[in-house]
């Protein structure tokens, strides 16, 4: 019995890999204001046996130059005390083992993104493969804040752009290394 | 019936694995989810309630350029446009130095004062990993009264002329609209008008926001003086009473209120409050608060 249970632990966490401080920033432009927020404590496993993948990035660790905008986003947009977290899982198209240790790639990963207490399934571009003998992952996309239920004032509508950019990158370590 | 047993358990322990396994990426992420500490932030909208400081304070390099202006009394009546035609002004530059202190220099013009501060951040109230109820900061402040010194009888000195400040902020942001705060104050006048009045003042303050929408929130504030100034021949004093609200655009704040107090610094406000809510002695008034970042990188 003992060795069923090693045996299923040990399978439980095998083949996954995880980034503890991946990069995602958010990206709006406007002639009348560039809005970037970034965040390198975003939260990443990838499941190497079936492509599953998955993000969590706490709100308040999105940072900007302006700390008022970081007020703002975190007070008036995201509401992060209601909503603290934002959560994307998905999984890799047509996913084959082979490429996590292949040179990289272009992928899509199809899945659900979470804000603001929103689901939405979107299917979104990305790269994946081996780059100087590290697992790496990007991805580029956008959103539109008005999907996730996040109201743009019309008094700031024409600083904040339609469209928030998204971009992640990801390198991952074999899980528990 | 033993072996039935172990079987059992096995099969137990085995669905229960499974059931992990199938789920396992939430697992473990919430697993690898360090408890964090979250500290409350807009507990106030501006750095000051109305009249008096609140516990927000500019975050480093972020400088706080403020215009305010206090109208005469409402009851001048059309002929003094309702006191508009009697306004006082005064304007700062506040800036962060560091998450932890800010600085600021302003010049008013009830009594031509300058005046200079210091605001240090000493707790910030926090959930989760770190709890702490309140957040806590210190505030002092150097005010210099610069009209011409009418006195023939007595010297002119230089420190005649100064007032010092010193205030705890304590505040408390209760939930997403609701904040309050406590301002125990001590001034410290070198001069006074009479001799009747004391040189050391004591006050508490209090001051609370409810938020009525993501931008615009009703704000409260009042000075209790302890020791106030004698009545001064019809010259009586009051504490301060403020109703206002703040309304958030982007990088301005409006504060927009009502007071019976035409000053706009703690050595004025709270020991020289000469109107009365109660006997037509109200003020219009607004301060407008425009923030500048100094920050190369993200914050």
């Amino acid at each position: 019995m003992l060795i069923v249970f090693v045996a299923s632990f040990s399978a439980f966490s095998q083949g996954k890999f995880i980034d503890k401080n991946a990069f995602t920033s958010f990206y709006s432009s406007t002639p009348m204001e560039d809005i970037l927020g970034e965040s390198n404590e975003v939260l990443t496993i990838l499941d190497s046996s079936n492509g599953e993948i998955v993000f969590q990035a706490l709100m308040t660790t999105f940072h900007f130059k302006r700390a008022l905008m970081e007020e703002h986003f975190n007070e008036n947009y995201m509401e992060s005390t209601k909503f603290p977290k934002a959560k994307f899982k998905g999984t890799i198209e047509g996913f084959k083992k082979e490429m996590l240790t292949a040179p990289v790639a272009n992928i899509k990963i199809t899945g659900v993104l979470n804000v603001h207490g929103v689901d939405k399934t979107i299917t979104v571009p990305g790269t994946i493969g081996t780059d100087g003998g590290k697992l790496v992952a990007t991805s580029k996309f956008k959103v539109t804040p008005e999907d996730y239920g996040i109201v743009i004032p019309s008094l700031v509508r024409d600083k904040v752009g339609k469209e928030m950019e998204i971009t992640v990158k990801a390198t991952y370590l074999p899980y528990g290394q | 019936m033993k072996k039935l047993h172990t079987i059992f358990a096995g099969l137990i322990l085995l669905m229960l694995v499974g059931k992990a396994y199938s789920q396992d990426l939430d697992a473990l992420l919430n697993a690898e989810t360090k408890p964090t500490i979250d500290y409350a932030t807009a507990t106030f909208k501006a750095s000051r309630i109305i009249n008096g400081h609140s516990i927000e304070q500019m975050k480093k390099r972020q400088l706080d350029f403020r215009i305010s202006h206090r109208f005469g009394v409402l009851n001048d009546g059309a002929y003094g446009l309702y006191g508009l035609d009697h306004s006082v002004i005064h304007f700062s530059l506040e800036y962060g130095v560091t998450d932890w202190l800010m600085l600021g220099v302003g010049r008013g013009s009830l009594n031509k004062t300058y005046d200079s501060f210091a605001k240090f951040r000493l707790l910030r109230q926090s959930s989760g990993a770190k709890s702490m109820p309140v957040s806590l900061s210190y505030l002092t402040s150097v005010e210099l009264n610069s009209m011409k010194f009418t006195d023939p009888i007595r010297t002119n000195y230089f420190s005649s002329r100064l007032t010092y400040v010193s205030q705890l902020l304590i505040a408390r942001k209760f939930n997403d609209n609701f904040s309050f705060q406590l301002t125990p104050t001590y001034i410290h006048r070198n001069l006074t008008k009479t001799e009747l009045d004391k040189n050391d003042i004591f006050a508490l303050g209090a001051g609370a926001r409810y938020k009525l929408s993501k931008r615009l929130s009703l704000n409260a504030e009042y000075y209790y003086t302890y020791n106030p100034n004698a009545k001064y021949l019809d010259t009586r004093y009051y504490n301060s009473a403020s109703v206002g609200i703040d309304i958030e655009t982007g990088g301005h704040v409006f504060q927009i209120m009502l007071t019976n107090s035409q000053g706009m610094r703690e050595g004025t406000f709270i020991p020289q409050t000469t109107d009365n809510w109660f006997d037509k002695g109200i003020h219009l008034g607004f301060n407008i608060s425009r923030v500048f970042s100094f920050q190369k990188d993200n914050y």
